[in-house]
Formats: structure tokens, C-alpha cells, sequence
């Protein structure tokens, strides 16, 4: 199949991705034909230059290039990495000082509260184990600076208006605070004052001040403002953000510039990229660079748009399952659904990321049965040791699929790792069949339909919660192990389809090899539309949110003009923030284009949030005699990149060719054994239906397909299950 | 017979005569499960042995849609607390009422579901005029429903199956204004609850899920947050509608009889999850407790004469272990009053439960099991179980807390007393919470709740470490207080200037409690009014429960402060606003803060009507200590004051002994023979004060025998003896005869 193709010489450019997670980077490489080849390394945290290096010569290698080679020909570059949070998880980022509006310098100290952040719910009710995150910052390095700016109130302007000034900066306590923090040895000064969201002018007035005090002592230290990271409401998670950026970006930003000077001194001449949490790619000089945060999943999500786009697929779900976690993620009007708020590592920010739930249950989680002989998986993973069958101490999901015959022991890796079926077996027996008196295979298929329901009801919850139908999905199925257990996850949810990909190993950094250029800019506000609104006021609004989407196009056309782009060749996506007057959460209303001339611009606005809200709630929860509220008003700017290309095959005979026969296999699936047909995914061609019990075998996965069931191969070699 | 099916084949809306009443029901379930001492007579779990995976997948599901429909509904919202905090909680039930599975958020509701279903089934709700599916309840009466007050707010949505009640799902909320006398979720001052604002027992709002129109004027005429009311209401709606539909799917999986059984074993299950935590918990014998709350209305209720006087509340519990888990006996307790803080069972429960959760259900299903295992006495004609109907239970939350925290407090003394030390600590629900009405200056009506001081406290000292700042709350899960700038704009002229920690406010003791907060709100601008009231929920200045643990000193109580009349601008302008009630207080001490009318209250305060430049500051949250004072590490001493955590030195200096100096940079430097020679001397102080325990007691004996007290002591002690089984400890303990009586005054 594509992977195994060679390429040509001189044919053009090439696209590499990497997706450097917490084992393995994986590398993607893109040839103009379209196809690409995966190369593998293990990640070396404490140098990212060797991990990169070896990657791309394992993947250049396979198609019998060198990475020279393949760095001359590469028009773009994309590397999804870790830096970020392992910054912020081990507490190694810079001396942070923070200017904050008097009265609130405990913020940091009491995070509002939020002392549970990433818990189950058992844990988080049993509160003997809430406790608070590291500070990023030193609470003696938090300084009050007087001033207060009003926000408005939710009954609309029958107060001070949003904006207003109650109480002057003041501007010695700033100086004061600042020259504090230099002797302090800060590295960095960060500024959160009530309300920048809505007028950042203290902010950006205490910021020039701080700078000119910085300056006078010929220092270079950077001073970032709350209104600049995430110009959001809630001055509990905008602190996050700004701490993020603050405690980790510059230093992260470091390192990725070393990876950029590997690919360089390997021949590259253009510009790293990485992944932004809301899905766009941008390159190092990016100035909110905290908010590359999970670039590794938002690579997949990105492949996941790319193959809605192919494929015209409206509406996909996303399923990635790997070696210590399932995340599932959706596509909705063949856009990535957004979130308004991150949990990170114990912190919330306001950080717009892609909606992602996630299970700590992967191929490599510990399966094991408690004193009152219950069964759990995970959240312990054996990562890169796989299990018992290999290299580690206890029972983990693979070494179930081992046991029963599913995965071969001799071909894991394409058999450059043997595992030892055996042992597998033992453990099984040990830890659960024992235990619960059951025989060692009934024990194993029943543990794997326990893990196939609950990553099951994890999609049907992710799916429900948000208020959508499943037959308005195509499910799509990657991560190593998410092949192996497509059949399960998928078992009694009806969906428009099924698929998975040849390359689901990949299929993160092949994801960030899709990813478009984009910035995305937020401004927040307080914008009321009563019901009976005058025209003069809707053309008010009209014209407020005119002014700040052409501010916005501004900013993005000087920034990435900055970073080498052409602005010329920028396009836009508009959208705002809005709700029923009186509701405190806003929804994300996508706009069809930026145009907003007057009162019918505002209705037609209305009526987007109004379709988009009953697209996820009943109707007894709408509410348009309220009135509705704008809160924030955003702009997506994308520049033209090279993207990868699906090539369309020639359809073959439904047959497979016999070369593409391995062997039969007995595999225990479910209640009893049942000999599988073993196929080679190599040798299978488009056109093909395997139909089950069958396996299809590759280096990087395996694809189940249980009796009565069967996989299509399309044109794009998309595996269709059906 | 023949008479009653002829009725209902005439009346569509009746349900069909096959199926059991909600009655029969409810008396099915109570037979078995007494008869047996088995949820429902369930003595096998015979699902769960024949089949463990599917049991354990059926309940996935159900779990699932509860937590999904919290996930999902809460962004409906319009109040910080649903949606930031943990101040809702969605669940399902069986068609008794008991609980299935319950979402995040406040789960101690979930001892109170079966109020409003067994009250609907005792008055054939299911008869006349009939349960239907999709039909949608609402409730907030703690008589009938069970409701803790009328600030919460139930939505019930019953799951109907070939016309048998199978299943109910049940939202919750905390409303921001719930159309009281005394505007806000508390209305403090009721007499009865005629005066408790929107109060509604078991009643029909709307069908097919679908409020009816009718429901919607409701909202808009008896409360004065019509608009947060009525998305909140939405919301319990929109996550009810949720569950219904995720039960009918999971029942047509599963099937009807699968159904039936399968959660009869899954809460018993539960159960026994539950007895066994207890029994490797819980060292034998009765932990008792005491704790006190002052309701101030003398000189206040001119109008109504019957409830012009104080009220000292004593709530007394003992929690005892025995072979069904664990017995709370409240016998003691004072009676019910003419005030706004009487409870009802259900109330009561909601209080209990907090802790019980917390210590027993976090490594199950968290269902009605728990509720099996705990076996509750509330003495008839007590605070906790009026025997008059019309009581006000506007704000029970006040003394019912107490309840919760001496439960939860005698498990953590037992699980210190087994060894479990990293699961002991101080145990206090130590909160607050301020609102009120305002008219804006062109006419426009508002009503207001802040409860951020409610959504999270610190949690007392360990007894190996100190506790930690706003990391928990003893009625919620997830602590969460809220943004400011969320908080801010739902109360048009307050304005922070400051919500930090309170330096000083905690127990002391070898370990120190977590800090409390205070926050300082400025009215600016406050148009035609605006009044402000504090339910003052942190118990009042008297002693709550959190008397410190092995020596060490309690959480000081929740205040407040009212600043008004003020030269804030010329403070303002030197950038020097108080941040908190301590730099308050010392402003006005120092002089720089100028106040014409400056009160502290340590009980709830009648409406505040603010100017411009008034000031409101309130403190909350704050947490007991564990060990003798003497005993914390000097150095820790030291820590405190340069941290400013506790940056008093003459109090430190007196309380542990500890004697430090500031050195050059300003640094605290600690003199430690000094402090050697100092604690000698106050370990001495102590002998040198103490006296022969037999003759304390024949001194104190003599104040009881005279009744010596003051006049709200002996109405306390009065009400107390009314109930035998203190009296029994009373008399007894003070050698008096049984019939022994305090005089009134």
C-alpha cells in the first residue's frame, strides 16, 4: 500500500509531521504523490534534536532516502511535542512576577477553589484528596496595584457602562511593584487587572510603564499583559493562561528552535511549525505560543478534518486509541468543535482547545480485579514496556489480545519485537480468571467487552452530552490499538459509517502534516441585544463587531506577515460568542462570512446561535424572550500551506489477491474460538472486501473484523467496516 | 373494584389499573427491604454472579447519561453557581425514589429524593390525575419534598413504562432569588413559611417535557431574578430530558425485567460497599458532639411579637456504630422556633449525608446504600422534625451544617483512633453568603445571591500538617468559588475590591487550620436602593463544631462589616482601599479610613440599605487546628509571620510561645532559647490556672442549680431537658433531681 511505495526522485516537495509524545515519535512523510511513509524513534525528552533525527531517518529510510535529502525537498515542516507540559508538570519554567489589581493578590494561592482538577468522580468525592496545584509563582513575587475598571452587569446597561473607569491606575505602586520584582530576580512580569478583557487600557498603561522601568536598567525582560494572552472573561483562568505563557512559552519556544536547527543543519530552508490546542499550525515566532499546549491530539483531530474534507464527511467522531489513553474528539459541519476552557495538568485555562474527552484506558493500561473482585483498567500504563508479554510487571489490555489470539506475538513491530504469548496467558489466569472463577479465555473476552463497553459509552456520552445523534456520524478509529478494538468500541451504535486508516499508528502526525496555518483572535465584550432592540441600536452592535473584525484582520495580517507570510493570500473565519441574556456560558456561533453592515447582519447572526443552540439542547431550554448577549467576537486567519494529498486508486476486483493471504489463526473472540483468516495490509488493494473473521496484519496495527462483519477498501484505501 | 377500573377507563389521564400505584410500590419496597434487612429482600446478587460484565455495563450506561446530563445542562444556566460551582446535581431514581446514580455536584441531595416521590405516592398523584411519561415536577418544600430550603429548587421528570412509574430523573440547583420577604436564596427573619418566598410542594408544571406556559409567570411574578430562574429551570429541565431518554434506551436494551432486578442489586450491593467501609473505619463506641447557633430577633419582629426574642440552638448528635453501620441520634436538640432555621428530616438528611458520602461511598456506586446504613433519629417537635406544620424553613443550611460536621468529624476521630491518619482532620463547614434587592435608577428591579463564600473553604489541620487554603467544601465535591468578574456583574452597583485570604483567620494549634477568605465590596452608584442582607450561614459567633482537634483552637466564626458613610475617595486616591476585614478594621483603627456608622455582625444582619461609597466586607471559610499550640514548630511560627499568613507577633508570641525579631531586611529571626523560656512559662501559666476538676464541677453545679445563666442559655437548656434522654445525661452528670428545670430568663 502507499506506505511501502518508493518515491521519485525530484518530484517535487515533500511534507514531514512529527508527533513526539510521551514514547514514541512518530514521523509522517508526505510525497507529492500524496502518499507517505511512517518513521518511528523513542522520544528522548532531554533531547528532542536526536528523537527528530532519528525519526525522519526511519521514515526517509524506508523509501531509500537520506534525511539530507529529504529536508532539501521539504516545503514544510510540522512538529507536535511535549515541552510545554512537561514545563509546566516538573515546575522548570522561568522566575515569574505578577502585577495584579489590589485586593486579589492571593489569586494564584487560592485558584478559586479548584483543588479537584483532573480527578474521576470517586476521587473527587472523597475530598481528603483535593488539594491545590504548584504555583508557577512565588506568592511574595504577586503584587496589588491599585485601579479598577467595571465589566457591566447582566441586566444591560441600567449601571456604569462596561469600561468604566472606577478607580485611576496607579502609577507610582506600578513602578513600585515593578523595581520589587527586579530585585526579586523575576524573569518575567506578567499584568492581570479585572476586566482587561473588556478595556485593557490599565493593563497596557502599567505594561509601558514596567517596560520603560526595565529598560532604564538595561535589562530585557518581558512584561505580558492578561488582555494580550487571552482576552477572555473569568480572571481566574485568564491568570492561567497568563501564567502559562509566562512560566513555559520562551522556554519552550527554545527548545522547538533547536529542533528547527536540526532540520536546518539537515538541509531544511523554511520554518518549523507546530500545533495550536484549537487545531492551527504556526511557527516559533508565534507570540502565544502556551497555547501549543496538546499539540500531539490535535494533530489527529486535524487528520480527522482533513479526511471529512476527501471524504465529505460532515460530521465525524474521532476515537484514538493508544498506548495509555483513549481520546475522542468530534468534527462537527466538518469543523473542530472548541472548547471555551482547558484543564491542564491541574490548571484551567482560558484556553480555546479542541473538545477532547479522554480515559486513561490504552492498549498498555494494567488490567486488574480488587477485593471485592471487581474489574478495573488502568489508569497505570505500561507505556513503552507494552506488558507482561514483553517487558513490564503486570497484565495490561495487550497482553489480553495477546493471550487470545488477536495480535501475534511474532509480528508486533512487523516482528521486530517477539512477544511471549505465554506468560500472557499466565497472568490472565493469575490476576483475573482465578480471582473471579472463570476459565482464562471466558475471563479475557469478558475483559476486553468490559473495556469495548466503557470506551463504547465514552462515545455515545461524548456524542449525547453535547446533544447530536450517532447516525449523523462517521466514526473514524486510530491510535496503535484503536484498529484492534474498532469492532467492540463500535458494537451497538449505529453510525452513518465506520472507518480507519491503513497508517492509524500515524495518524496524530500525519494529522500535523494537515494542519493549515492559522491564527485565532478573541476579543471579549458585553454586548446586549434586548428583544424590541431599536434598529439604531443593533446597528450599533453591527457596527462594533465591523470595527473589531477589521482590527482583527489588521493584527493578523501584521503578525504573520511577520512570520513570512504573504497577507494577500489570508482568508477569514468569523464568529462570535453568544448567549441568552442572563446565561453565563457563551456558545461558540461560527458565522458564514464577515460581514456585518446593519440590524439584518444582527438577526441573521441571531438566528445562527439560535440553530446552533437547538442543535444541542431540548427545545424547553431555549430562550429568546430573554434576549441575547455577545460576549466575545473571533477571527480565524489562514495562510496557504502545503497540504498532503489522498491519492484515488484504481478499484480492484472485491477479491483479495492470494498473495495478500498469510494464514489462519484460532483466536477466542467473545465465547469460543473461531479461526480467523490473517491478511497482509500490504498486499490488499482498493476495491478489496475482507470479510470476517479475518485479521489484517501490519506493522504498526491490526484490524479485527469479527465473523459477519466485513472491510471495505476504498479508492483512498480508507477501511470501511461495516 | 369493579367501580374504581369503570372510573378509570372514563378518565384518560388515569393510570392503567394493571400496573402497581406508586403506593404499592413504595410499600412493596419497604416490606421487603424491612422484612429482610436487604434493599427490596435482595439476599443474592444474582445478576452480578451470573454475568458480571453485563451487570457492570448496565450500570455504566446508567452513570453515564447522569454525568453527561450534568456535563451537557449546566451551560444553560444563569447563575455562577450551577454552572461555575458545584451547586447542582442531577440523578437517577427508582420509582420509590431511591437513588440510582447521581452526577457531580452537591450528592448529599440525593438522601432526599425519596420525600417528594413517597409524598406524591401517599396522596395518588399516580391515580388522580395520573403519572405520565415526560411529565415535569416541581418542588421546593421541605415538608412535602423534603427540600433543605426553598433557595434549592427540584425538578422530578418521571420515566413511564406500559403506564408503571419506572424510574425518575431528578435535577437540582441553588437559585439565585427565590421571592422571600428577605430578598435572596435565605430568607433570614421568616416566622413560618408563609414567609419563606417560592414554596412549592409536589406539583405538575409541565408535560412531554415541556414547561407549561403558566410555569414561565410564576417565575416572573412571585421572584426577583425572573431571568436567572427561569434559564436555571431550563437547565434542570434540559438535563432531566437527558436521562429520560438515555433510561428508555438502556431499558430497551436490557429489558423491562432486567431492569427491575438490576437496581434492587445495585443498590444493595452498594450497601454492603457501604457496612464494609464502615465496619474497617469506625472503632466501636458513641461519639457525641455539640455545637450552637444565635438567632438575633429580639427588637427586630416589632410586628410579629411571637418571634421577638433570641434563640440559642443547640444541635447535639452521637454517631454510633453498630452491625447495620451506623446510628445518628440528635436526641438534645433544641425545639423548633418562630425563625427562619428550622429544618425538616429531609433537610436534615441533606446535612448528614454530606460527610457520610464523602467517608463511605467514594469506592462504590454511590446510590440509596448509603442511606440504608445509616439509621437517623430525629426527635419529634425538634428543630430537626417540627411537629407543626407551617414552620419557616428558610434557612436551615445555618444549624444543620453543625449536624453534618459532627458526623463527619467523629469519622475522622475514628479513622484517627484506627490509624488512618492521612484520612483525619478538622473537620468545619465554616461558610457565607450575602444578597438582597436593588432598584435601579430607572426603575429596574433586581434580585441577587453571592454565594461565592459557600462554593469553597479551607480545610482544617491534619493531624500531622496544616490544613490548606479554599480546598474543599463539606456539601459539595467541587469546591469551586467563582470569578469575581462573573459575580460582579450580577449585582449592577457592588464592586470588589478585594477577595484574598484573611491573614490570622484560622484555628491554631500544632498545626494550623487552612485560612479563611474575606472579600470587600464597594457600592458605587447604588440608584433609587439597594438593600443587602447576610444569611450568615457560618454559624454566628458562637462555637460551631470545629472545636479544634487534640488541643488546638477552633475556626473563628464567619462576620461581617458594614462601613457606612466613608471618605473612600481620598483613600482611593492614595491607592490604599481595604483589601479585607483585618486591613479594614485597622484602617479605621489607624484613622485613614474615616466611617460614620461601622458595625460588626456576628449574627445575620436586617437589610443594609448602601450609599455611594458604603462598604460591605464579609469573611468565611476559615478552619480548626490540631494540637496544642506549644507544640508547632517554631519555625513554622516564624514561616507565618513573614508570609503574612498569620502576621501578628504579640498573638503568636502568646499563643506559641515563640519569640522572634525582624532583622535588617525585615525578615522575622527567631530567638530560640527565648522560646524555650517563654513556653516554660506559659505551660506554667496554664497549672498555675487550672483547678481540681471537683471543684469546677461543684462550682459550675451551682450556676445550673441557680440556673445562673443568661436568658438564652436557659431557654436552650429548657428545650434541651424536654427531650429524656438529655435529660437523663444532664441531671445525671450534674447530680440533679430528674425532674430539674432551667427557669425561662
Amino acid at each position: 500500500m502507499s506506505t511501502t511505495a518508493p518515491a521519485e526522485a525530484d518530484t517535487g516537495d515533500l511534507i514531514l509531521a512529527l508527533d513526539a509524545g510521551g514514547t514514541m515519535t512518530d514521523a509522517i512523510l508526505v510525497k507529492p504523490d500524496g502518499t507517505f511513509t511512517v518513521g518511528k524513534s523513542i522520544s528522548r525528552k532531554e533531547d528532542q534534536q536526536k528523537s527528530y533525527r532519528d525519526s525522519v531517518a526511519d521514515a526517509a529510510q524506508s523509501i531509500g532516502l537520506s534525511s539530507e535529502d529529504v529536508h532539501k525537498r521539504l516545503a514544510a515542516d510540522v512538529y507536535c511535542g511535549t515541552g510545554m507540559l512537561n514545563t509546566i508538570l516538573t515546575g522548570d519554567g522561568r522566575k515569574v512576577g505578577l502585577l495584579v489589581t489590589r485586593g486579589f493578590e492571593d489569586l494564584t494561592v487560592m485558584e478559586g477553589g479548584l483543588s479537584y482538577l483532573g480527578q474521576s468522580q470517586a476521587e473527587s468525592l472523597h475530598q481528603q484528596l483535593h488539594k491545590h496545584t504548584r504555583p508557577l509563582v512565588e506568592p511574595k513575587n504577586v503584587l496589588g496595584v491599585s485601579e479598577r475598571i467595571g465589566g457591566g452587569c447582566y441586566l444591560g446597561e441600567i449601571h456604569l457602562p462596561a469600561g468604566h473607569v472606577l478607580i485611576p491606575l496607579n502609577e507610582e505602586q506600578v513602578k513600585v511593584g515593578t523595581k520589587k520584582l527586579l530585585d526579586e530576580g523575576c524573569e518575567v512580569i506578567g499584568i492581570l487587572f479585572l476586566y482587561s478583557f473588556v478595556d485593557p487600557r490599565h493593563e497596557h498603561q502599567a505594561k509601558a510603564i514596567a517596560e520603560k522601568i526595565i529598560e532604564d536598567k538595561g535589562l530585557e525582560i518581558p512584561v505580558v499583559c492578561s488582555a494580550d494572552v487571552a482576552p477572555v472573561a473569568k480572571e481566574n483562568s485568564r491568570l492561567k493562561s497568563l501564567l502559562f505563557q509566562c512560566f513555559a512559552a520562551e522556554q519552550v519556544r527554545a527548545s522547538l528552535l533547536n529542533v528547527e536547527k536540526a532540520a536546518r543543519e539537515l538541509g531544511f530552508d523554511g520554518r518549523l511549525l507546530t500545533l495550536l490546542s484549537y487545531g492551527g499550525a504556526v511557527n516559533m515566532d508565534y507570540t502565544r505560543l502556551y497555547e501549543t499546549m496538546i499539540s500531539g491530539p490535535v494533530g489527529g483531530l486535524i487528520g480527522a478534518q482533513f479526511l471529512g474534507n476527501v471524504l465529505d464527511l460532515d460530521n465525524i467522531v474521532t476515537a484514538d486509541m493508544g498506548g495509555t489513553s483513549f481520546d475522542v474528539g468530534l468534527i462537527i459541519d466538518k469543523r473542530i468543535g472548541i472548547a471555551k476552557s482547558a484543564d491542564i495538568a491541574g490548571h484551567r485555562l482560558a484556553l480555546p482547545m479542541v473538545e477532547l474527552d479522554s480515559a486513561g484506558q490504552g492498549a498498555g493500561s494494567v488490567v486488574w480485579v480488587d477485593e471485592y473482585k471487581r474489574l478495573h483498567v488502568g489508569p497505570e500504563s505500561a507505556g513503552a514496556a507494552v506488558g507482561i508479554c514483553l517487558n513490564y510487571d503486570r497484565l495490561t489490555v495487550t497482553d489480553i489480545n495477546v493471550a487470545l489470539g488477536y495480535v501475534d506475538p511474532d509480528y508486533f513491530l512487523g516482528g521486530q519485537v517477539k512477544l511471549n504469548k505465554e506468560i500472557a496467558l499466565k497472568a490472565l489466569k493469575e490476576t483475573v480468571a482465578d480471582p473471579l472463577g472463570l476459565d482464562v479465555y471466558e475471563a479475557g473476552a469478558g475483559l476486553l467487552q468490559i473495556i469495548n463497553t466503557e470506551m463504547n459509552d465514552l462515545l455515545r456520552t461524548m456524542i449525547a452530552s453535547k446533544g447530536y445523534d450517532t447516525h449523523d456520524f462517521t466514526m473514524l478509529y486510530y491510535g496503535g490499538a484503536g484498529p484492534v478494538h474498532m469492532y467492540g468500541f463500535a458494537e451497538g451504535i449505529e453510525f452513518k459509517d465506520v472507518i480507519t486508516i491503513p497508517w492509524a499508528a500515524g495518524f496524530s502526525a500525519f494529522g500535523a502534516a494537515c494542519a493549515e496555518y492559522m491564527h485565532r483572535y478573541d476579543r471579549g465584550t458585553r454586548a446586549l441585544i434586548p428583544n424590541q432592540s431599536s434598529d439604531e441600536h443593533l446597528a450599533k452592535i453591527a457596527k462594533d463587531i465591523h470595527t473589531t473584525w477589521r482590527e482583527m484582520e489588521h493584527e493578523a495580517s501584521t503578525q504573520m506577515k511577520a512570520e513570512g507570510i504573504d497577507p494577500d493570500t489570508l482568508t477569514f473565519r468569523y464568529g462570535v460568542s453568544a448567549r441568552y441574556m442572563g446565561q453565563i456560558e457563551s456558545f461558540n456561533t461560527a458565522l458564514e462570512n464577515g460581514v456585518m453592515d446593519g440590524p439584518n447582519d444582527i438577526q441573521t447572526m441571531i438566528a445562527a446561535f439560535e440553530t446552533m443552540y437547538s442543535k444541542v439542547y431540548p427545545e424547553g431550554a431555549k430562550f429568546g424572550s430573554a434576549g441575547y448577549s455577545l460576549t466575545d467576537i473571533h477571527l480565524e486567519a489562514i495562510a496557504d500551506k502545503p497540504q498532503p494529498k489522498l491519492l484515488r486508486h484504481d478499484l480492484s476486483s472485491s477479491e483479495a489477491n492470494a498473495s495478500a493471504f498469510v494464514e489462519k489463526r484460532d483466536v477466542y473472540h467473545k465465547d469460543g474460538w473461531i479461526s480467523f483468516d490473517v491478511w497482509e495490509m500490504g498486499e490488499l488493494k482498493a476495491g478489496n472486501t475482507v470479510k470476517g473473521p479475518s485479521i489484517i496484519r501490519d506493522p504498526m496495527t491490526t484490524v479485527v473484523i469479527p465473523p459477519n462483519k466485513e472491510m471495505y477498501i476504498d479508492e483512498y484505501l480508507i477501511l470501511h467496516y461495516s | 373494584m369493579a367501580t374504581i377500573e369503570k372510573e378509570v377507563l372514563n378518565q384518560p389521564n388515569l393510570k392503567a389499573i394493571t400496573a402497581p400505584t406508586l403506593a404499592e410500590a413504595v410499600e412493596k419496597r419497604d416490606r421487603l427491604t424491612e422484612s429482610t434487612g436487604n434493599y427490596y429482600g435482595v439476599k443474592e446478587l444474582s445478576l452480578k454472579k451470573a454475568d458480571p460484565i453485563r451487570y457492570e455495563r448496565f450500570y455504566s450506561k446508567l452513570h453515564s447519561a447522569v454525568l453527561a446530563a450534568r456535563e451537557s445542562a449546566r451551560y444553560v444556566a444563569a447563575s455562577p453557581g450551577s454552572r461555575e460551582m458545584g451547586e447542582c446535581l442531577w440523578g437517577v431514581t427508582t420509582a420509590e425514589g431511591d437513588t440510582l446514580a447521581l452526577s457531580l455536584g452537591f450528592l448529599s441531595h440525593t438522601a432526599i429524593f425519596p420525600t417528594a416521590v413517597r409524598y406524591m405516592a401517599a396522596n395518588n398523584y399516580d391515580v388522580n390525575d395520573g403519572i405520565e411519561d415526560g411529565d415535569v415536577y416541581g418542588v421546593s418544600d421541605g415538608l412535602t419534598g423534603g427540600v433543605p430550603h426553598p433557595g434549592d429548587f427540584y425538578s422530578f421528570v418521571p420515566i413511564v413504562i406500559e403506564g408503571e412509574v419506572v424510574a425518575w430523573a431528578v435535577g437540582i440547583n441553588h437559585l439565585m432569588e427565590n421571592g422571600a420577604p428577605v430578598a435572596g436564596s435565605w430568607a433570614t427573619f421568616s416566622v413560618d413559611t408563609f414567609m419563606d418566598g417560592l414554596v412549592v410542594p409536589p406539583m405538575r408544571t409541565g408535560r412531554k417535557l415541556q414547561q407549561e406556559s403558566w410555569w414561565k409567570a410564576i417565575w416572573e411574578r412571585r421572584t426577583r431574578a425572573a431571568t436567572m430562574n427561569i434559564l436555571d429551570d431550563k437547565m434542570r429541565l434540559a438535563g432531566c430530558a437527558m436521562i429520560h431518554e438515555a433510561t428508555h434506551k438502556l431499558i430497551d436494551e436490557f429489558g423491562i425485567d432486567y431492569y427491575k432486578t438490576a437496581i434492587r442489586e445495585v443498590i444493595e450491593e452498594s450497601r454492603r460497599r457501604v457496612l464494609d467501609n464502615m465496619k474497617s473505619t469506625m472503632v466501636p463506641g458513641t461519639y457525641t458532639g455539640a455545637a450552637f447557633r444565635m438567632a438575633q430577633y429580639k427588637g427586630l419582629q416589632t410586628i410579629w411579637s411571637h418571634a421577638d426574642k433570641n434563640t440559642l440552638i443547640h444541635i447535639r448528635a452521637s454517631v454510633e456504630p453498630n452491625e447495620n453501620g451506623l446510628k445518628i441520634d440528635t436526641e438534645g436538640t433544641s425545639r423548633w422556633g418562630h425563625h427562619a432555621y428550622n429544618a425538616t428530616p429531609g433537610a436534615s438528611d441533606a446535612a448528614v449525608f454530606l460527610g457520610m458520602i464523602n467517608s463511605f461511598s467514594h469506592n462504590t456506586k454511590v446510590t440509596a446504600g448509603i442511606e440504608l446504613a445509616v439509621q437517623r433519629h430525629y426527635p419529634k417537635g425538634s428543630i430537626l422534625n417540627p411537629d407543626n406544620e407551617f414552620t419557616s424553613n428558610a434557612n436551615p443550611w445555618a444549624q444543620t451544617v453543625t449536624l453534618n460536621n459532627i458526623g463527619f468529624g467523629a469519622v475522622s476521630r475514628a479513622m484517627f483512633s484506627f490509624g488512618y491518619l492521612e484520612e483525619a482532620f478538622c473537620v468545619d463547614g465554616n461558610w457565607g453568603a450575602w444578597q438582597g434587592q436593588g432598584t435601579a435608577e430607572d426603575g429596574t428591579a433586581y434580585g441577587f445571591t453571592n454565594f461565592e463564600w459557600l462554593g469553597g473553604s479551607s480545610r482544617g489541620a491534619w493531624c500531622f500538617k496544616d490544613g490548606e487554603p479554599l480546598v474543599w467544601a463539606a456539601w459539595s465535591q467541587m469546591a469551586t468559588i467563582g470569578d469575581a468578574e462573573e459575580f460582579e456583574s450580577t449585582v449592577p452597583p457592588m464592586f470588589y475590591l478585594g477577595r484574598k485570604l484573611l491573614p490570622g483567620y484560622f484555628g491554631a494549634g500544632k498545626y494550623r487550620g487552612g485560612p479563611g477568605e474575606s472579600a470587600v465590596h464597594w457600592c458605587v452608584e447604588p440608584g433609587q436602593h439597594i438593600g443587602i442582607t447576610r444569611p450568615n450561614g457560618g454559624l454566628s459567633s458562637t462555637t460551631s463544631v470545629a472545636l479544634g482537634m487534640n488541643g488546638a483552637y477552633p475556626g473563628p466564626s464567619s462576620f461581617m462589616i458594614s462601613a457606612r458613610g466613608t471618605n473612600l475617595d481620598e483613600v482611593n486616591a492614595k491607592g490604599l482601599a481595604p483589601r479585607d476585614a483585618r486591613e479594614m478594621l485597622e484602617m479605621t483603627d489607624s484613622g485613614l479610613l474615616k466611617v460614620d456608622d461601622l458595625k460588626v455582625w456576628k449574627t445575620d444582619c436586617p437589610e443594609l440599605s448602601m450609599e455611594h461609597n458604603d462598604l460591605f466586607v464579609d469573611a468565611a471559610g476559615s478552619s480548626g487546628g490540631w494540637g496544642d499550640p506549644l507544640d508547632r514548630d517554631p519555625m513554622a511560627v516564624i514561616e507565618d509571620l513573614d508570609s503574612g499568613t498569620c502576621p501578628d507577633y504579640d498573638f503568636v508570641n502568646e499563643m506559641h510561645g515563640v519569640v522572634a525579631s525582624k532583622n535588617t531586611l525585615g525578615n522575622w529571626v527567631l530567638d530560640t532559647a527565648a522560646t524555650e523560656v517563654k513556653r516554660i512559662a506559659l505551660r506554667q501559666g496554664r497549672l498555675d490556672e487550672s483547678v481540681d476538676v471537683k471543684d469546677w464541677w461543684t462550682k459550675e453545679r451551682e450556676i445550673v442549680q441557680n440556673a445562673a445563666f443568661f436568658p438564652e442559655v436557659g431557654l436552650m437548656y429548657n428545650e434541651s431537658l424536654s427531650f429524656d434522654k438529655f435529660r437523663d445525661e444532664f441531671t445525671s452528670f450534674w447530680n440533679l433531681p430528674h425532674e430539674f428545670n432551667v427557669l425561662e430568663g
